[in-house]
């Protein structure tokens, strides 16, 4: 019986480790999407810094070398342990995290676990090598006298313990708007960068911490088993993890949960009750086989495990009553101001108005409450690819408040220009001013904080997320969109989620599409996912629009109200600059255009004096 | 095959439709319908080029015109109607087995192996040939274009636009294809060079017997060059008549900057 | 200095092997843009069968490096025709495709294990009498594992730029698309590079066997780190910079394990970094810069 009790102590515990390391691999992989192969680096990391920092200076077994040896008293090797492996999280990351493409990133670190390996095993005065530690003593083992039974359980009640607080730790972070931010890059870095995410800062956080956490968790193991070695840490480990993630379900907690209790727990410990068939080395490398084969399987066939990410549905939580606009009075000014304005323009074609036009009611509350207009302007501003000028000492300034086509045949180099000013791609020449301020060359995400915010030319949206987290993932100034304010806790962020919320609802309401809210933006058709990206893009609160190509593919009734929008933001006073190739909508939208040509500007003005400008004209049928 | 020699090329003077040298048209494209997803991009679409014809097709952005040159190489499944070579049905093959068929085509971007030398860029071309007709053929292609002799052992990624361009044409011809298909053969480049591409280096084409089907933003010169042309617009053919007709109607421009058609 | 010269003569050796590994990866990854992260259990699974050749059969060391180097043919082909390209052609994403592969190391790892238990082999060649070259000191083998890498990759170099196929897997590596379109059987390019790279693995693992002396299970697997190195340093995908790198890097973990012996594999990683820190996508840089943008 007590060897029975003991034995269920031991799986408690490993349970209760395996978990906890990997809620830190999910917040890693399966939530940030960092490929982390060297995991089990870390956990080894935290376990040896722990046994190092428990054990005392002088070797108590004979040739037993190793560094620090402080003695410290729990729970302090823990938090050294912690420290340790968010320390060498940051260090690896730092040139592992560089590549663009996960597959190396993950190639990179599955090297560095070799050579981590190798080096530990081979100097001695580390971690004792080969031989690794051993003697550790348990924490209060001996001041608590408990007997080994029922120590075996009081570690238990730790190791629960210690669960309990990562689960409020990673639930706390897995559920913050940061976390938002981290599948968003997930899902497509480039556009989390158009909107102001800094992805390679981000990543290294959730690095970091999930390091920490396995660490941790090493620590824990150490101080239960007593001893570790490097046989306790090879590359396979790392795997196995992988495997218990995946199968359990990717980017949720009781997913991982049942990962590390089905996979490191049942699956691994079945073969100690089937008859012996073979020797122990033989049995325990099936059993690792068995393991590749189960993780192609689950690949193959469900790739999104037994407990898949649940989709967060968010419109339940949109406070009642938003479907008006929370400010009446502005929208009845804003119309004023659209007649009048219309009035001082000289705009024919608002009045021509295509027939039969859908009315639109009120703007949402975001328009409403808009930045002063920013202005914009560049400066010969170059860029060639393979020795062609795409940009070509392109020189314009921008009306702020207004609306701005720019328009030209294929190869002008309109939509490099867009990236250009958006940051994209860096400049060869020439300068980028926002409000007087030179921005050039800075990277994408910065000049999204400044408001710069571009769409794209092909839907960028971020499949795995609802469209109603696609838009709040867009919006600035997030309480709990930094790792720091995920920390402090749901009510810290809440005020801002629910305004955030309202102003999403309102806008899909705007644009009719309430019923998706909570759908998965991959799943759309082409013409809703556009418009998402448009409306993710207001959500980011633009000082300066910069539309790519918003009307490709877009079928025609679509097609006005996506310009009674920009309309109604234009009138607003958002400057925005339009790459379109239909010209009715440019027409419809634009106050001025902009006519490039084999990158150089060509002639700006109404649509109407362009089309009499016979060198426009040339230009078109030129090229 | 001999192919006259000069930069002459010039389409002759009775340019009209469908010149007898042979029998059936090269290509034959009937009631065409195409597109990504469920709506067709492109519907009702008919063309026929015909032997040794440069054909052009213009039109605004958006109009349709390379989802007609993907329905017509195999990169697109078309939804309706039907693709002729010659007499052989097109329609629904793959992109390889089209150019097994004798079909050339010069893609606008990504149109050469930039890791390549130019000799062996054009050798690719050849591929599918058997090695005896390989040299015979790099022969010709190298006296159509001579330029190239100097280039041959420049690397792909080391060249200007406009010879890019030229390496892919050579490429493209070297299995003497009955048709030949450009996607915006002048997109990107300068003026001259565009000028001197379309001008100079396709419409040398027009002696080898080889029929082109171009789509080009460069509408005058384009039509210089052509014997007909057809202009889309949102997806469908909206003008199609001889190129110099075309080319003499005030109203061209207007077209492109988005007025509607009148007749 | 006589002793640095001495190390050189063992980088070369050294250099030889690793050329042979990083090339038969990274001309793989060039063709088929995947990581195998399965090659370093090519490599081990050729170096067992050419164990169970000289042993069981009784060949020499040669005729079992062939046949090492048939068996990673073999293997390279079958993984990829059984399990790669269903997943690639399910479309699989480039991330789950490295789970794909790391899986089937792992498997492969462990069923070398059940066969050869934890223990390592030994072809146990007899020693040689040392040959003095320029101050270097080889023994016979050695210098026909350096004739050997030589002439592979001389033999890679002619079949790049002299033949059909050769000339269609650069293509294939170079524009896929294109190749396609030019009427280039992609299918059976990236088939007739799991091949070659397989082959190469094969050599490279028999060789790499000999120049240990012994070798277990994991052996392939922990080589994956000097090959990673040597095809990043000269950008994954390009061969004749993979050779560049093993040079580099074979030159300088000897000269270095000089010093001590512990630098050997530092040295590789080291460098690894170092590309990292200054040239991240050093992954063909070059074609990047080819895509004009030519749209609007």
């Amino acid at each position: 019986m007590s060897a029975f009790l003991s034995y269920a102590a031991t799986l408690l515990v490993y349970l209760g480790v395996n978990t906890i390391a990997c809620w830190g691999l999910n917040l890693q992989f399966g939530v940030g999407g960092v490929m982390n192969f060297a995991f089990i680096l870390y956990q080894a990391m935290g376990a040896y810094i722990t046994a190092v920092l428990t054990l005392p200076a002088a070797a108590t077994q004979v040739d037993e070398r190793y560094i620090l040896g402080w003695h410290l008293p729990w729970p302090l090797p823990l938090a050294g342990a912690a420290v340790a492996g968010a320390a060498l999280a940051l260090a690896v990351g730092s040139f592992a995290l560089r590549p663009a493409r996960r597959d190396f990133q993950a190639t990179v670190m599955l090297v560095v676990s070799i050579i981590a390996a190798t080096l530990v095993t081979s100097e001695q005065g580390w971690f004792n090598g080969s031989q690794g530690l051993f003697g550790i003593p348990q924490p209060f083992a001996a001041s608590l006298g408990l007997g080994i039974d029922g120590y075996y359980w009081f570690f238990v009640a730790v190791t629960a313990g210690a669960a309990l607080v990562a689960l409020l730790g990673t639930d706390l972070i897995t559920s913050s708007p940061w976390a938002r931010k981290l599948r968003a890059m997930r899902e497509n870095a480039d556009a989390a960068a158009a909107l102001g995410v800094n992805v390679r800062a981000e990543s290294i956080k959730a690095y970091v911490i999930g390091g920490a956490i396995a660490a941790v968790s090493g620590g824990l193991l150490v101080e239960f088993i007593g001893a570790w070695s490097p046989a306790a840490w090879g590359t396979g480990e790392t795997f196995i993890f992988f495997v218990a993630i995946i199968v359990g379900g990717l980017g949720n907690n009781f997913g991982a949960f049942l990962g590390a209790f089905l996979v490191l727990g049942v699956f691994l410990e079945l073969p100690t009750y089937l008859p012996q068939f073979a020797s122990a080395n033989t049995e325990e490398s099936l059993q690792s086989a068995a393991i590749g084969v189960l993780i192609l399987a689950f690949l193959w066939f469900r790739p999104q495990g037994i407990f898949p990410e649940r989709r967060r549905r968010l419109s339940r939580l949109v406070p009642a009553g938003v479907t008006e606009p929370v400010v009446t009075q502005p929208t009845v000014v804003q119309s004023a101001a659209t007649e009048s304005a219309a009035l001082v323009r000289d705009r024919p074609q608002e009045q021509r108005g295509p027939a039969g036009a859908v009315p639109r009611t009120q703007a949402p509350a975001a328009a409403a409450t808009r930045a002063p207009s920013a202005r914009l302007a560049v400066s010969e501003l170059r860029r060639g690819f393979g020795g062609v000028n795409a940009v070509d000492r392109l020189s314009f300034e921008l009306v702020p408040g207004q609306a701005t086509g720019l328009i030209g045949p294929n190869g002008a180099g309109k939509s490099t220009a867009l990236k250009l000013i958006a940051g994209a791609i860096a400049p060869a020449g020439g300068q980028v001013l926002v409000d007087g301020t030179d921005v050039t060359g800075q990277p994408a995400y910065k000049m999204a904080r400044l408001g710069v915010i571009r769409t794209f030319q092909h839907t960028s949206e971020f499949a795995k997320l609802t469209v109603l987290e696609n838009l709040i993932a867009a919006a600035p100034e997030q309480p709990g969109g930094t790792l720091g304010g995920a920390l402090l806790g749901r009510r810290h962020a809440r005020a801002r989620q629910q305004e955030l919320l309202g102003e999403a609802w309102a806008l899909l309401a705007d644009f009719q599409l309430t019923s998706l809210a909570d759908t998965y933006a991959g799943r759309l058709s082409g013409g809703q996912r556009r418009l998402v990206e448009i409306m993710r893009s207001l959500m980011a609160r633009p000082r300066i629009l910069l539309l790519d190509e918003p009307m490709a593919g877009v079928n025609p009734t679509l097609r006005l109200t996506i310009e009674e929008h920009m309309k109604r933001l234009r009138d607003g006073g958002l400057t925005m600059l339009m790459v379109e190739h239909e010209l009715g909508s440019v027409e419809r939208v634009c106050d001025s255009v902009i006519v490039m040509a084999q990158g150089k500007l060509l002639a700006t003005g109404t649509m109407a004096e362009l089309r009499g400008n016979q060198e426009v004209v040339s230009a078109y049928l030129a090229g | 095959m001999r192919i006259s020699l000069g930069k002459a090329g010039r389409p002759g003077a009775d340019g009209g439709a469908g010149t007898g040298t042979g029998t059936a048209a090269a290509l034959t494209v009937t009631g065409l319908a195409a597109g990504y997803g469920d709506t067709p991009t492109i519907a009702d679409v008919d063309l026929t080029v015909g032997r040794g014809e440069i054909v052009t097709v213009l039109g605004p952005n958006g109009a349709g015109k390379s989802t007609l040159l993907k329905a017509v190489l195999g990169h697109l499944r078309p939804m309706a109607g039907s693709v002729l070579l010659g007499d052989r049905e097109l329609t629904g093959l793959r992109s390889d087995q089209v150019c097994r068929l004798s079909v050339g085509y010069v893609p606008q971007v990504n149109d050469t192996f930039p890791r390549l030398t130019v000799l062996e860029n054009i050798e690719m071309g050849g591929y599918t040939l058997a090695r005896s007709v390989m040299k015979a053929r790099l022969e010709e292609v190298t006296e159509l274009y001579p330029q190239l002799r100097r280039l041959a052992s420049r690397q792909g990624g080391h060249l200007s636009g406009g010879e890019r361009k030229i390496v892919a044409i050579a490429r493209a011809m070297m299995i003497s294809p009955a048709l030949l298909v450009l996607d915006e053969p002048t997109a990107g480049l300068a003026p001259r060079p565009a000028d001197e591409l379309l001008t100079e280096h396709i419409a040398a084409l027009a002696g080898t017997g080889v029929s082109l089907l171009m789509v080009e933003q460069r509408a005058r010169e384009a039509l210089a060059i052509s014997h007909r042309a057809y202009v889309m617009a949102a997806g469908r053919v909206v003008l199609s008549d001889r190129a110099e007709l075309l080319l003499a109607r005030p109203d061209l421009g207007e077209v492109f900057l988005g007025r509607a058609v009148p007749g | 200095m006589s002793q640095i010269v001495l190390s050189l003569g063992f980088g070369l050796v050294t250099a030889s092997i690793l050329a042979l590994g990083a090339v038969g990866f990274t001309l793989q990854f060039g063709v088929t843009n995947l990581f195998n992260l399965a090659f370093g259990e090519t490599m081990t699974v050729s170096a067992f069968v050419a164990y169970l050749a000289m042993v069981s059969l009784h060949w020499n060391l040669w005729w079992a490096m062939a046949a090492g180097g048939a068996a990673g043919m073999v293997l390279s082909l079958l993984i990829s025709r059984l399990v790669y390209l269903p997943f690639l052609r399910r479309g699989t994403s480039q991330f789950a495709m490295v789970m794909v592969t790391v899986a089937v190391s792992f498997i492969l790892k462990n069923v070398l294990q059940i066969f050869s238990g934890a223990t390592y082999y030994s072809y146990q060649l007899p020693p040689e009498r040392p040959i003095r070259i320029l101050g270097m000191v080889f023994d016979a083998r050695q210098l026909t594992i350096i004739g050997l890498a030589a002439a592979s990759l001389l033999g890679l170099h002619l079949l790049f730029k002299y033949t059909r196929l050769g000339k269609a897997m650069r293509a294939t590596s170079d524009n896929g698309p294109l190749a396609r379109s030019v009427g280039i059987p992609t299918d059976r390019v990236v088939s007739a590079a799991w091949l070659l790279s397989g082959l190469f693995a094969g050599i490279a693992g028999v060789a790499l066997a000999v120049d240990l002396g012994t070798f277990g299970s994991t052996t392939g697997g922990s080589y994956l780190l000097p090959i990673v190195a040597a095809a990043v340093f000269g950008s994954v995908g390009e061969p004749y910079g993979a050779v560049l790198g093993a040079l580099v890097i074979g030159l300088a973990s000897e000269v270095a394990a000089n010093y001590d012996p512990q630098l050997k594999d530092v040295v590789a990683f080291a460098i690894l970094v170092l590309v990292l820190l200054l040239r991240p996508d050093g992954l063909r840089a070059g074609r990047v810069q080819m895509r004009a943008e030519v749209t609007a």
